[in-house]
């Protein structure tokens, strides 16, 4: 049996979900949203920094949100020192003399805890937003945020978030995955299919936060388990395309796979254990019947893909090493010119429909960078992530699985 | 309708188009190989009639002025045949050894190759040369698979590295009359790989070396070894 047949199906459903995006990103919905000006309303809102052992990076994000373009007295900054055991509780209490800053210091709890403290004490707040403590924000961003907020029904709205100053390929090819992101989440929030309000400047209607009972853990993906309850409670989640917000990212393989896997595991453990009901239900519209089912189904095609190729690569190693042993190298090196002609052209099913998956992928980062008009060359991103990403992710796909199926439960860090 | 449910349906128009296409696309592919291969054989059907004709009418005549007249089209001849031969085969691989268009390529391909080989034959008698001659026989019923890929891509490394050794071969199970006959004449048994040297029969294959052995040492005395001329199976 050619095992290329079981790539087909995933195969289809990559492209189905490739021109969903592109038809939905001309769609009115998304053009609407495209065209939203700058909001001139500017309620009171309260930003809430998580912190643990962030003492190289916390004062960076202060400073940057202490620069947002929004008035001093309706903007506060809740700093939450979550138990840090470095210098990250200093550098937070230098900023305890700016009557805009609040300074929370409490036992190591999780992020969870973290943040609701901060909701708690930010009682003025018609809005909180959250920040992690290794990001940073454009001076309009909340400015873009909080026009969306002006339906009631409106529960959270989200950044478009990208790679703080990417130097190493790895971090370029991060960039490119965040900016694929912001036209994924542009796009998706127009028809109310998020499942995630990510740490980086996501912002809450406060009421709604408090009525739904805060964070909760969430398997360790707070952020992921918050907006599936949203969505469940029947609200709304928007997304800001315009609302630039930079993070750091893992500067190793190793590390990177490590936080992929805990926000596979997250998605996984929360879709099949705490949110199942959710998935296909026509009620939860394009979450229900498009997101969580291909989020189910592209982990499982992820690590199918690679087996595919892995195996084919091997198989072929082993073919041509037992056809051509025993024949000098020198003839296995020569180029065959001939091999150049159309007529030898290795186009397959496979390999054509996996060419018009990865330009639909390019094309969705090029749209991200401009619809987000974040700065930057792309073009390292774009090659080491074509090159390389689905390479890697396997890997995390894969020890998410066995996470979920074996119970294993890792360390944050 | 719903925005969700449009966009749903759209969606999957549109990417069954888009599969649709690449179906198209590599079968449209796949019968322009075909009609590219028609179009070699019909012309080198053309040649070795050329070459056939070009023998008659000099059949009284000194070899020397049939080898003049005809080595330059009958060498341009047999690497055409060489070439048609890496074309088809590329395109068994892609459509299948039961696709009937190859199964028809293949007879026709085999009846060239038988020809060519009489023509030699007949050349190498009139002339008393010595030409090295290799009929390979392999079997695609998948009693041979490994062996026979080792043993045609060694061929191709010798014909590639020895230009005067000529090899021609021959799917056994090929329905043609020719072939068949050929076989019997030759003696050859469904053993595969089979090859017949200078009309002595060998079955199997081992290693190069091994081969290498069964070819007469004015091949490698004569030859100018060389790796840049073109391959057949």
């Amino acid at each position: 049996m050619n095992v290329e047949v079981l790539t087909y199906p995933f195969l289809f459903i990559a492209v189905f979900f490739e021109v969903f995006l592109l038809v939905t990103f001309i769609s009115s919905p998304a053009r609407a949203r495209r065209a939203q000006k700058l909001s001139e309303k500017t309620p009171n809102v309260a930003v809430i920094v998580p912190c643990w052992n962030e003492e190289k990076t916390i004062k960076g994000t202060i400073d940057s949100l202490l620069a947002l373009e929004y008035p001093k007295d309706k903007f506060s900054l809740v700093l939450v020192d979550d138990g840090s055991t470095d210098d990250t509780a200093r550098v937070m209490d230098s900023y305890a003399d700016n009557s805009q800053v609040t300074v929370i210091h409490q036992k190591n709890g999780g992020k969870h805890t973290a943040v609701n403290a901060g909701a708690a004490a930010a009682s003025d707040a018609e809005f909180v937003g959250c920040l992690d403590a290794d990001s940073f924000v454009e001076p309009d961003a909340l400015r873009e945020i909080i026009g969306y907020f002006d339906n009631p029904k409106v529960a959270a709205v989200t950044a478009a978030m990208s790679v703080h100053e990417p130097k190493k390929w790895i971090e370029r090819m991060q960039h490119a995955d965040y900016i694929h992101g912001i036209t994924l989440r542009h796009v998706i929030s127009s028809l109310n299919g998020l499942y995630v309000t990510p740490g980086p400047f996501s912002f809450y209607r406060r009421t709604t936060l408090l009525e739904l009972g805060g964070f909760q853990k969430g398997h360790q993906t707070e952020d992921l388990e918050m907006a599936l309850r949203i969505q469940r409670g029947g609200y709304i989640i928007e997304n800001a395309p315009r609302a630039r917000v930079y993070t750091k990212t893992p500067l190793s393989v190793p590390a990177l796979i490590k936080q992929r896997t805990r926000w596979t595991t997250g998605f996984l453990r929360n879709v099949v254990y705490d949110y199942r009901d959710l998935v296909g239900n026509p009620k939860y519209g394009t979450l229900g019947l498009i997101m969580l089912p291909l989020g189910l189904v592209a982990n499982v095609s992820g690590i199918l893909m690679f087996v595919v190729i892995l195996y084919q690569i091997g198989r072929n190693i082993v073919n041509t090493y037992l056809v051509t042993r025993g024949i000098p190298l020198s003839y296995l090196f020569t180029p065959h010119f001939h091999a150049l002609s159309w007529f030898y052209l290795p186009l397959t099913g496979v390999i054509l429909l996996s060419i018009i998956t990865l330009t639909g992928a390019v094309t969705t980062i090029l749209l991200g960078k401009h619809i987000s008009k974040t700065p930057g060359n792309l073009f390292i991103g774009i090659v080491t992530y074509v090159l390389f990403f689905g390479f890697i992710a396997p890997f995390w796909l894969m020890r998410a699985l066995f996470d979920l199926a074996t119970g294993t439960r890792r360390a944050w860090r | 309708m719903s925005t969700l449910s449009r966009n749903i349906l759209l969606s999957l128009a549109i990417s069954g188009l888009i599969i649709g296409t690449v179906v198209y696309a590599i079968n449209y592919l796949n019968q322009q190989r075909v009609a590219q291969l028609n179009t070699i054989e019909d012309q080198l059907s053309t040649d070795t009639l050329s070459v056939e004709t070009q023998y008659s009418l000099l059949a009284n005549a000194p070899c020397e002025d049939f080898a003049i007249s005809s080595s330059s089209e009958g060498t341009s001849l047999s690497q055409e045949v060489s070439n048609l031969g890496d074309k088809l085969q590329y395109t068994e691989n892609r459509l299948g050894g039961t696709d009937p268009q190859v199964i028809q390529l293949k007879n026709q391909y085999t009846l060239l190759e038988i020809r060519d080989y009489l023509l030699t034959e007949q050349l190498a008698k009139t002339c008393h040369t010595s030409p090295v001659v290799v009929l390979y026989f392999y079997s695609n019923a998948g009693d041979c698979k490994d062996v026979c890929d080792r043993a045609g891509y060694a061929l191709s490394y010798l014909h590639q590295t020895y230009p005067n050794l000529r090899v021609y071969s021959f799917d056994y199970n090929l329905k043609i009359g020719a072939l068949k006959t050929l076989e019997t004449l030759e003696k050859v048994q469904p053993s595969f790989p089979a090859f017949v040297i200078n009309h002595k029969q060998y079955y199997g294959f081992t290693s190069l070396t091994d081969f290498e052995s069964n070819l007469p040492s004015s091949l490698f005395a004569t030859s100018t070894a060389t790796t840049t001329t073109k391959t057949q199976k």
